[in-house]
């Protein structure tokens, strides 16, 4: 499959990456090196959208270093060199005009803006959240078409809803995908602005109330990732992660069943208690079985005809 | 008069003795750059209407045909009209300098506003008792605070002429009055400009 | 009206006794600053300076003493802005790990989340629009009527009004601080949060009118000096000519004509939504939340360009006088300035490319903001070659300026990096783009920090210390690499922004090097006090003539030090760019005007202070919902400029005869001033007079 071979080159630029970001991280921490360097969620992608959004990061750095390194490097040059005590440096107290160096300080970047603008284009529609190029381009290949899973997130302050609309089951605070499954994610938020995001899997996007955003991403790697929301939203954002766990598509059916069975139900009335505002301070997780199927365009019809869930006013200065 | 006062030459045109701005001029470009800022205003509240002027951001509630009255409307482009070449003659008697013309002139141009302002009210008035309100739905809003901003500006404008009224009538046509005039004529004038343009964009496309 | 939680009377408002916060640190910055006040007023009544303060400072019309007031504005929030920050810092050193402790009621750290927000929202709002815009604008106002040869600015009255306008902004969010609380919602007010729904209390409003006030000022603030330097420049001083500063602050002001506007529709809006129940930016009943980040990026965008031209500016004024040679590439120069002022403009979406606008709008986007690479590139290779084949010379403000420029680098190579798509959905939101707007923000403080002592000795006469100067500078870049540096990496951790508690103890490393470079911070805030003394202490030592660095090049340095109120007592003649330069070169810098005239000047007046006393209690009646306070100051304010429009004697004349005492005195002193500096071995710039810190 190519997006599996795609993967080991970004495996490669990513060892590469890996071992020049730690270097000077020793210095800081008594950690072992292998795992601090764990902690550059994007610099380890397991699958190919984060794969190609760390290797755009690599990319634009380098090209970006190319021109930023030499000009540092000159003008400390110039500026030590020309020194006023340096009396054997030339001294030039009226050249302020060249055509030739205008027309090289206007072409390079000129150039250099041209050539990322390129990739800048390449990138962006290479992980688009909608059509993403990398996976149409990888599913057109040859050998069997990986299979599809729709997942409905919902946000609310400040929980994660993850809606499987198929199964008819539903999770908080805890996404669980097969591996190399793609993924469709559709996303709204009940209340504010929140921003999905796994590192190590699939770049952000936004979650709004009352619209519906997408999201697509196939996990190569096994694993348990950190997830979470990348946008403000309130008093209780700094608790509002979740954890993805990527299983084997055996497990995922067991996983399925077994949710199927659990005694909390979801449909809109019980949704809206769900959403009342929670700090998720310990990381609750919550399953339900015999979710409603059109939970998710109730709960935007609700935010569009005016559904608020409110927040109390704090006392000041505290809360 | 010469600075050098003696000295060589080369040395004379180091300063430059009684330089002076042209201030009026220097005033009308300052309000030219007030009104750019506010034309940025504008800008933005037409932007905030095109986005939020589909039948999807009326969430139910009336769309532009039942707000508009098209012969209310027409009357105030009118007045506004009228009001602007009423000004044109507080113009014409200030290059003859006549105080009472500006005084006239002024009192016909504001009666002329008053009237367009009158009938806004009218129309809003109207709506209020049908139950139309800006906060009825975002189409809503961004309906009522453009036509309304609009307004609001106009009636700055007629605050403006009753002072300069007073102001021509106690103290003549002074340089401070008359760049006070100019500036005004530019003002009523664009107002009469973000008129068309509320009238092409808002009412007639209620109409058709 | 809409119907607001809690109680409401008609007299009061929302305002309560319960309004007063009852935490401990608000307390302690409460009696701080009521001790600090008292102290001050009363040593203004002990030394009897009061009748001094109203009639040379707060009733003046003078742009000098008019910027002067802006600067200090611009410095206190700097320093509450600090103390922000180095809260924030503590906060997130303490708070990593679940098994941090917990103080004063928080699970983890020392502030509650909803505190915690209000301080970064704070910060941020106060550092760009209360402490950077204002410095800058307070430069400008300075700088700009000397370098172009004025005598003052086109409207000398609407300046004080802008000045005294950004006060009362100023005024209303420390007011916040101790009635009431502050947005909890970011310097950017994210929809829908700043709704009525999800920010009951009124701190969204303290933030939302403290803005809108003094936004007020800074437009008018922007016309004014567009018509300064198109319609008061001294004869000679054609567009080629005008020195490099004022150029910047041309662009830049067109920019912040056009855009504060639209900042103010945005608030405005959203005004509307919280208090009249409409619904421009909520989620529901045909709003459109993306509408406002749109609006809001339309101004903050071009914002972040207001703020970084004027410090370009000062940079082109400062590397050319300690590298004792013009700048290079003038043209280009001017060309970069209002190029990257244009495409300010149509680059906003790159703040929201994670909004799921398509790949095309977000190409498009993207290669815009990469296009105002260019023109920047440009004026960093220019300030090189400026360098080059000079004789540079590293006294304070050139310290500055090269900070600033190395600042640029790196900020600019992470702003490249957000500015493409792939790249911005991993570090979107994270305190990647924190680092990198604090590198380039930076530059903006360098490039004050540079100005403020580069201009010092032209308003005040003498020269700020330059040991201490140079201690200042060193502590503060350790604090900033130590601040900011370890933050790009902690983004590549996938540390996001605005937390106040991570979940991640493998940042800790991270942040106590963060922490450090507080430390740094905070005695660098000790040096500089302590400069400003010892200058002010020694200040007979430290006096200069009119050029107070020896090679300076521009106009302003042609006038005496500290400059007359009237500035040129007779308007110059320009003859070239660098006009001290050409005069210099013909031996003609010490020639002094022969004969004097008379000099109409503005006379000072009360009424822009009257005006803003009045905008305060409108700020303050809105935020608490008192009615009849928000009318009674309306109507006022309507009726002071009316009644001021009755005014006929505005303006006085100083006599020729007075004009030429004056400038006796002046010579007088310069001459002093040079015997000084002969004694002392010639004022060789190369080695400043220095006294010991
Ligand atoms: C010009 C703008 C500016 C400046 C200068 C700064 C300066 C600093 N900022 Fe700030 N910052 C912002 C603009 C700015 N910031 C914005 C816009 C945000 C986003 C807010 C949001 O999320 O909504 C932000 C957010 C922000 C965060 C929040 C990060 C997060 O979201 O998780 C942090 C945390 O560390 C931080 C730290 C700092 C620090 C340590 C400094 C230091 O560099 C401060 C250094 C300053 C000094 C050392 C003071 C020197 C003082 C003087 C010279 C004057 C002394 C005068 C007297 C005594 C009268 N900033
Ligand atoms: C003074 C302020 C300032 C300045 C000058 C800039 C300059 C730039 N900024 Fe920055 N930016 C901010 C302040 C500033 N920014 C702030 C405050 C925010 C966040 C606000 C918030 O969310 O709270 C932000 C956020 C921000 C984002 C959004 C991040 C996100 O939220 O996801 C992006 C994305 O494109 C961006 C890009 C850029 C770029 C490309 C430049 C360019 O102008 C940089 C150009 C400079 C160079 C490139 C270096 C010099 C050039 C050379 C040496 C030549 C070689 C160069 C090339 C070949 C290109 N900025
Ligand atoms: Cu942008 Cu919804
Ligand atoms: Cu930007």
């Amino acid at each position: 499959m190519r997006v599996r071979q795609y993967g080991s080159v970004v495996c490669r630029i990513g060892r590469l990456v890996r071992s020049i970001a730690f270097l000077p991280l020793l210095l800081l921490s008594g950690c072992s090196a292998h795992s601090l360097s764990r902690q550059f969620l994007i610099f380890h992608p397991a699958g190919p959208l984060s794969g190609a959004d760390m290797r755009f990061t690599v990319l634009d750095v380098a090209v970006m270093l190319g021109i930023i390194i030499p000009t540092a490097v000159v003008t400390t040059f110039f500026l030590l060199h020309y020194r006023k005590t340096n009396t054997t440096a030339a001294y030039d107290p009226t050249w302020s005009h060249s055509n030739v160096i205008e027309l090289v300080v206007w072409a390079v970047p000129l150039l250099t803006v041209a050539l990322l603008g390129y990739y800048a284009y390449r990138g962006t529609y290479a992980v688009d959240p909608f059509h993403p190029r990398l996976l149409k381009v990888a599913q057109a290949g040859p050998g069997a078409v990986p299979p599809r899973l729709r997942v409905d997130v919902i946000t609310t302050d400040w929980q994660w809803l993850f809606i499987y609309p198929k199964q008819h089951i539903a999770i908080a605070n805890e996404l669980v995908i097969p591996r190399g499954a793609t993924v469709d994610f559709h996303m709204t938020s009940a209340t504010v602005v929140n921003d999905f995001f796994i590192p190590n899997l699939a770049g952000m996007i936004d979650v709004m109330p009352g619209m519906r955003t997408e999201q697509v991403l196939v996990a190569d790697k096994l694993g348990t990732y950190k997830g979470y929301s990348a946008n403000f939203s309130g008093s209780g954002f700094s608790w509002m992660g979740f954890k993805t766990r990527v299983i084997s598509p055996k497990r995922f059916q067991d996983w399925v069943q077994s949710v199927q069975h659990v005694p909390l139900h979801m449909d809109y009335a019980q949704f809206n208690a769900f959403a009342k505002p929670t700090k998720n301070i310990n990381g609750k997780t919550y399953e339900f079985s015999d979710v409603k199927g059109r939970l998710f365009d109730q709960v935007i019809e609700g935010v569009l005809k005016g559904r608020v869930y409110t927040t109390q006013l704090p006392p000041p200065g505290s809360a | 008069m010469t600075a050098s006062g003696g000295m060589e030459s080369g040395q004379s045109a180091l300063w430059e003795p009684h330089y002076h701005h042209d201030v009026i001029a220097t005033r009308t470009l300052g309000f030219w750059l007030y009104m750019l800022s506010d034309a940025m205003i504008f800008a933005g509240l037409f932007a905030a209407y095109g986005v939020l002027s589909h039948t999807y951001n009326a969430a139910g509630g009336p769309v532009l045909h039942a707000l508009v009255h098209p012969w209310t409307a027409y009357a105030e482009t009118l007045s506004v009209f009228a009001s602007v070449l009423a000004y044109g003659g507080v113009m014409v008697a200030l290059k003859r300098g006549s105080r009472e013309g500006v005084l006239a002139g002024l009192v016909a141009a504001f009666l002329l506003g008053a009237l367009f302002v009158g009938l806004e009210v009218h129309e809003f008035a109207a709506l209020f008792r049908m139950g139309i309100y800006p906060e009825g739905s975002g189409y809503l809003s961004a309906f009522f605070a453009l036509v309304m901003t609009h307004g609001i500006h106009m009636a700055f404008g007629l605050l403006w002429m009753a002072t300069m009224f007073f102001q021509v009538a106690a103290q003549g046509l002074t340089d401070k009055t008359v760049y006070r005039l100019l500036n005004l004529k530019l003002f009523w004038h664009f107002q009469a400009i973000l008129w068309v343009l509320v009238y092409t964009f808002v009412d007639m496309r209620g109409v058709l | 009206m809409v119907n607001v939680q809690g109680p409401w009377s008609p007299i009061f408002g929302r305002l309560s006794l319960g309004a007063i916060p009852d935490n401990p640190i608000i307390a302690g910055a409460f009696i701080f600053s009521v001790v600090l006040g008292i102290l001050v007023l009363a040593y203004l009544t002990y030394a009897d300076r009061w009748g001094y303060l109203w009639r040379e400072w707060l009733t003046t019309v003078d742009h000098k003493k008019i910027g002067v007031m802006y600067i200090i504005i611009g410095l206190v929030m700097l320093f509450r802005g600090f103390i922000d920050a180095l809260m924030m810092r503590t906060q997130q050193v303490l708070a990593d790990g679940a098994h941090s402790p917990g103080f004063l009621g928080a699970a983890h750290g020392y502030l509650v989340p909803y505190h915690f927000d209000q301080i970064y929202s704070a910060h941020g709002t106060i550092m760009i629009l209360f402490a950077a815009t204002p410095i800058l604008v307070g430069l400008m106002n300075v700088v700009v009527p000397l370098q172009i040869g004025a005598r003052d600015m086109a409207f000398p009255y609407l300046n004080a009004l802008g000045l005294w306008l950004t006060a009362v902004g100023a005024a209303l969010i420390m007011l916040s601080l101790f009635l009431g609380d502050f947005s909890h919602a970011g310097w950017v007010g994210l929809t829908p949060l700043t709704e009525l729904a999800y920010s009951p209390g009124v701190g969204t409003d303290y933030w939302m009118w403290a803005i809108q006030i003094s936004s007020v000022g800074t437009t008018l603030g922007a016309a004014n000096l567009i018509a300064t330097i198109i319609k008061m420049r001294a004869p000679g001083m054609t567009w080629g000519r005008l020195p490099i500063f004022t150029w910047t602050a041309l662009s830049t002001n067109i920019i912040a004509l056009t855009s504060f506007p639209l900042l103010g529709v945005a608030l405005g809006l959203l005004g509307l939504d919280r208090y009249f129940g409409t619904h421009f930016f909520t989620a529901g009943m045909g709003g459109n939340l993306m509408l406002y980040s749109d609006l809001f990026w339309m101004w903050g965008h071009p914002e972040v360009y207001f703020v970084i031209l004027p410090a370009f500016g000062m940079m082109s004024e400062i590397i050319p006088t300690f590298s004792e040679k013009p700048l290079f590439g003038y043209v280009t120069m001017v060309a970069a300035s209002f190029a990257i002022a244009g495409v300010s403009w149509s680059v906003w979406l790159h703040h929201f490319f994670t909004m799921g606008a398509g790949p095309r709008v977000n190409t498009f986007f993207s290669i815009a903001t990469m296009v105002v690479g260019i023109p920047t590139g440009v004026k960093v290779f220019n300030w090189a070659f400026t360098i080059y084949r000079g004789r540079s010379r590293f006294e304070t403000p050139m310290m500055w300026a090269i900070g600033a420029l190395f600042m640029l680098l790196v900020g600019g190579l992470t702003g490249m990096m957000l500015a493409m798509p792939p790249v911005n959905y991993s570090v979107h939101n994270s305190v990647f783009v924190v680092a990198h707007f604090h590198t380039m923000l930076m530059v903006v403080v360098y490039g004050i920090l540079g100005a403020v002592t580069y201009w010092f000795p032209k308003v005040f006469g003498f020269r700020l210390n330059e040991p201490l100067g140079k201690r200042f500078f060193w502590t503060f870049t350790i604090g900033t690499i130590m601040v900011f540096i370890p933050m790009y990496t902690s983004g590549f951790m996938g540390m996001t922004r605005r937390l106040d508690y991570l979940t991640n103890p493998a940042l800790f490393p991270f942040e106590v090097a963060e922490e450090l470079g507080i430390g740094f911070y905070l005695v660098s805030v000790y040096y500089f006090v302590r400069q400003l003394y010892v200058s002010l202490r020694d200040r007979n030592a430290n006096r200069v003539g009119a050029d107070a660095w020896g090679s300076a090049r521009t106009l302003e340095w042609l006038a005496p030090s500290p400059v007359p109120f009237y500035n040129f007592a007779v308007t110059p003649r320009v003859h070239a760019r660098d006009e001290l330069v050409w005069r210099r070169g013909q031996g003609l810098d010490g020639v002094a005007p022969t004969h004097y005239e008379d000099i109409p000047m503005p006379r000072n007046t009360s009424v822009p202070l009257v005006i803003g006393a009045f905008a305060l209690g409108l700020g303050f009646g809105l935020v608490w919902r008192i009615w009849w306070l928000t009318d009674a100051s309306f109507i006022a304010i309507i009726l002071t400029v009316i009644a001021r429009s009755f005014v006929r004697d505005t303006d006085y004349v100083v006599k020729a005869g007075e004009v030429e005492r004056i400038e006796k005195n002046l010579r007088q002193r310069a001459a002093e001033v040079a015997r000084a500096g002969a004694a002392a071995g010639g004022i060789d710039v190369l080695r400043p007079r220095e006294s010991s810190p």
